[in-house]
């Protein structure tokens, strides 16, 4: 039987029209605003170099552990008489001078973990290193405060840990189109269409239903009302350019979504980093650029904040294959239009003061950052999210 | 014993069950039933690949390796070495179909979610998993001191690193939390002690276990307020003294055989049966024997791990993966690969499987195995790919799982069964009259068409 047959023979193309009122129920509540606030959060994946992105060019340590990797004074983007910029990041340096770049030195957390899936879990759980949390920090926040899966969107085709909740998660697509119709294949409808709200009451099957009503109705919501706005520009043809252009049309028409996460391969640099490194800073920032004058043209920027972290650094000493390996804390980017810190949050990393395995120590918890975003951007009760006090940085206001 | 009871039996205990089986015991005794499922798994038959390019890793070290053969090719030898242990993934999702040892096999996975490990080398993890499977139904005792001298956990919870001059505390620190006692039953105070009993604990390059006598600190330790000259293996013998690990081990069973919501008064009585002896077989004996194990509320009620899930289709239908690979495809989209744990903490299970995204892929699971439906999402790349590779899954899109389905084996079975019979053949959970009402609407054109469209719907999602 093939695959049109069946659908045909299941003869569910009927009563495609007629929408239970418990959905309808469901739907309703969407309607229910969050603030306008939008959080964009962006991993480059694999653990990014931050000593080779942003340069400590006139400390000496740095060259003598790079003999072979070190970015040279001549090649780089100099932006204060310590630091300077890899020159793939010139599009960056561009949001760096009109003050819409923050960037946050020595972040990470207290017995750091080099495990790409242990420090990523730690990162997007926002647990300590030697605990285990089974929900994300963004799930926590679209469960507590959200209605509905879409108002955290991965631009992905599978969740990550990060978007989970306990009972509500966010939901994943990389193109609404596709995630529309797999939730109007005629069963999957059919199924809903069939159902009162006698199951929603039965503990898991409860919690089936429930889902693929939200599921539908996330799909459809999502799909709806992106599609009503095309970007204009033009993105680099690359699928992390596909990514964020996704993200601007969800944030320019106005998608009632606040949180989004998005992850960068590649960064999983131990042989052959220059060059690896160089393209992929390249595709990082010439993305970002197009996609924060995307915001800016349709007045979304004001509104919209974007932190870029890794799940970890780099060690100082290069290895012997051209590369570097697993380290601990790293720094992290802020863009947003109205930064309170512009430029440099904070010191340089201290090369003299490295732990045992060589890596640099962290100065700034990870955390601090979350719980100024969640307490000052999306004005939320960061202590219910993170179910603990962290100090509030200032980079906004 | 009624159909339904046997059903929900090889369910719990295995990943279901077919006609043929069906018709062979329907007529028997609840007891002579369960006496076979036991009897079955006694042997046990130990996951193999054939590995024998790869027996100079086995039994040289690294150091050695690479001083033979050349870095370059030493790093070759290994990356290939690595691969295999996809192979055994795909290897063991093909025995989990095979119905001949079926307990054994349901508990091996079972306890692979307690003692989580994960590890590249090869032999070492065919060795630890073989491990579980050889203690699956036996005592929980020799099972705990078998996997803290196996070569995989030791590497993997640092425990290798754990040396009198500096200890490493997390073999400790984790066998208490996750593997015996769980969160708040001992002290930071007994995780430093334990750990230095545990000092020295190693392997060979062959993987076998070994006590480096340098490493170990053989002076007086203090654990749950005991003195004494403790090695590992006293350390554990201490952690089972507590009843609270009876109970801890007794809960995560029961979460996973007989309901997610736990009843305390059964809880209570297998913990005290199992305290007395650490018996597995006995504790798994006692709890498909009792009355309350068949009591409706804790028939139907479970969402279908992943696993559980595909393998469940498969005792219906045989099917082949023709592109293995596509096994591990279909695993990472539903969220859990066999051998990949994402953490020591395990699978959580239940309604953690289920997403929106998870919901609508396992939905549509049957159709993409059984009917050659098309599926365009991407499996997320991983963290040592390159940007291309990470990526590389976009040009994958829309394609078929590539399976060879037995359809005769099925259509044999079920010549002589009506739908109503089918419905109730696959179909577990409650069916209410929203979805009785759906399914009698259907145009119903044969048995085959039925069973697709049958796991195609909710309930199908629990077990």
């Amino acid at each position: 039987m093939k695959r049109r047959d069946f659908l045909k023979q299941s003869s569910l193309a009927s009563s495609l029209f007629f929408v239970p009122n418990f959905v309808k129920a469901f739907e309703k509540v969407a309607k229910e605003s969050l603030g306008y606030k939008k959080l964009v959060i962006i991993q480059l994946s694999g653990g990014n170099d931050g000593l080779n992105t942003i340069i400590p060019y006139t400390n000496d340590i740095y060259y003598k552990k790079r003999p072979g990797l070190s970015v040279p004074k001549s090649e780089l983007i100099k932006v204060t008489d310590e630091l300077g910029f890899h020159q793939s990041l010139a599009p960056l340096k561009n949001l760096y001078d009109q003050g819409y770049l923050s960037i946050i030195n020595n972040v990470g957390y207290p017995n750091p973990n080099r495990s790409h899936f242990r420090s990523t879990d730690i990162w997007q759980t926002a647990s300590d290193a030697n605990q285990y949390l089974d929900t994300g920090w963004l799930g926590r926040y679209i469960e507590q405060f959200g209605k509905m899966p879409y108002t955290g969107i991965e631009l992905d085709d599978s969740l990550s840990l990060i978007m989970k909740g306990e009972s509500m998660n966010g939901i994943a697509t990389k193109n609404p189109r596709t995630l529309f119709a797999n939730t109007q294949t005629p069963y999957f409808k059919k199924v809903l269409n069939h159902q009162s709200d006698a199951h929603l009451s039965e503990h898991n099957l409860g919690y089936l239903y429930k889902t693929m009503i939200e599921a539908k109705s996330s799909a459809k919501y999502i799909y709806e009302t992106s599609k009503t706005y095309k970007s204009s520009l033009e993105y680099p043809k690359n699928p992390f350019g596909k990514q964020l252009k996704t993200t601007s049309e969800f944030i320019n028409s106005n998608l009632d979504s606040s949180v989004y996460y998005v992850s960068m391969g590649g960064f999983d640099t131990h042989a052959n980093q220059e060059n690896r490194q160089k393209k992929l800073l390249k595709t990082y920032s010439e993305s970002m650029e197009v996609f924060i004058n995307d915001l800016k043209q349709n007045d979304t920027f004001k509104d919209t904040l974007v932190i870029t972290f890794s799940e970890f650094g780099r060690r100082l000493q290069q290895n012997a294959a051209g590369g570097t390996d697993h380290g601990a804390a790293n720094n992290v980017f802020i863009i947003g239009e109205n930064l309170k810190t512009k430029g440099f949050y904070n010191d340089a990393p201290n090369l003299l003061n490295l732990d045992s395995n060589g890596d640099l120590i962290h100065s700034v918890d990870f955390r601090s950052i979350y719980a100024t975003v969640l307490d000052t951007w999306l004005q939320v009760d960061d202590e219910a999210i993170l179910n603990k006090s962290y100090n509030k940085l200032n980079f906004i206001g | 014993m009624k159909q339904k009871h046997i059903q929900h039996l090889y369910l719990r205990s295995g990943f279901g069950i077919d006609t043929k089986v069906l018709d062979k015991i329907k007529s028997k005794p609840k007891s002579k039933i369960i006496e076979y499922l036991f009897s079955d798994s006694e042997k046990m038959i130990p996951l193999q690949l054939n590995l024998t390019e790869f027996n100079l890793i086995k039994n040289k070290s690294p150091k050695v390796l690479k001083k033979e053969m050349g870095e370059a090719a030493f790093r070759k030898l290994r990356q290939k070495s690595r691969k295999k242990v996809r192979d055994l993934n795909h290897l063991w999702i093909d025995r989990l179909t095979d119905q001949s040892c079926m307990l054994r096999e349901k508990m091996t996975l079972f306890w692979a979610n307690i003692f989580v490990c994960r590890d590249n080398h090869i032999f070492h993890i065919q060795h630890y998993n073989n491990t579980l499977r050889e203690n699956a139904l036996g005592n929980f005792r020799s099972f705990v001191k078998a996997i803290a001298k196996e070569a995989s956990m030791s590497k993997y919870l640092n425990n290798s690193q754990n040396k009198k001059q500096r200890p490493n505390e997390n073999f400790a620190r984790e066998l208490m939390e996750i593997f015996t006692l769980g969160v708040g039953n001992y002290t930071e105070e007994d995780i430093k002690e334990s750990a230095r009993a545990f000092t020295g604990w190693s392997f060979k390059v062959n993987g076998d276990f070994t006590v480096r006598k340098k490493q170990h600190d053989f002076d007086e330790k203090t654990f749950f307020g005991k003195n004494g000259k403790f090695n590992g293996d006293d350390i554990i013998d201490i952690i089972l003294e507590q009843k609270q690990c009876a109970r801890f081990i007794c809960e995560k069973i029961y979460k996973y055989f007989v309901n997610p919501v736990v009843d305390e008064s059964n809880l209570e009585e297998i913990t005290t049966l199992f305290y007395k002896d650490y018996n597995i077989k006995s504790l798994m004996n006692h709890i498909f024997s009792s009355t309350w194990f068949y009591d409706e509320q804790n028939i139907g009620v479970k969402i279908k791990s992943p696993i559980e899930l595909l393998v469940g289709i498969r005792i219906v239908v045989p099917v082949i993966f023709n592109k293995k690979n596509q096994l591990n495809y279909l695993q990472k989209m539903m969220g859990q690969v066999l051998l990949y744990p994402e953490n020591v903490s395990g699978w959580k299970g239940n309604k953690s499987w289920i997403d929106s995204n998870t919901l609508m892929f396992r939905m549509k699971l049957a159709s993409l195995i059984l009917n050659d439906a098309i599926i365009n999402l991407e499996e997320k790349g991983a963290f040592e790919d390159s940007f291309i590779k990470y990526y590389d899954k976009e040009r994958k899109r829309n394609r078929f799982i590539k399976t060879t389905k037995n359809w005769s084996v099925f259509l044999e079975q079920h010549k002589n069964i009506k739908p109503k019979e089918l419905r109730d053949l696959l179909i577990i959970s409650k069916l209410d009259k929203d979805t009785n009402a759906l399914l009698d609407e259907l145009k119903i054109s044969s048995n085959r068409d039925y069973c697709i469209q049958l796991m195609s719907i909710p309930e199908y999602q629990l077990c």
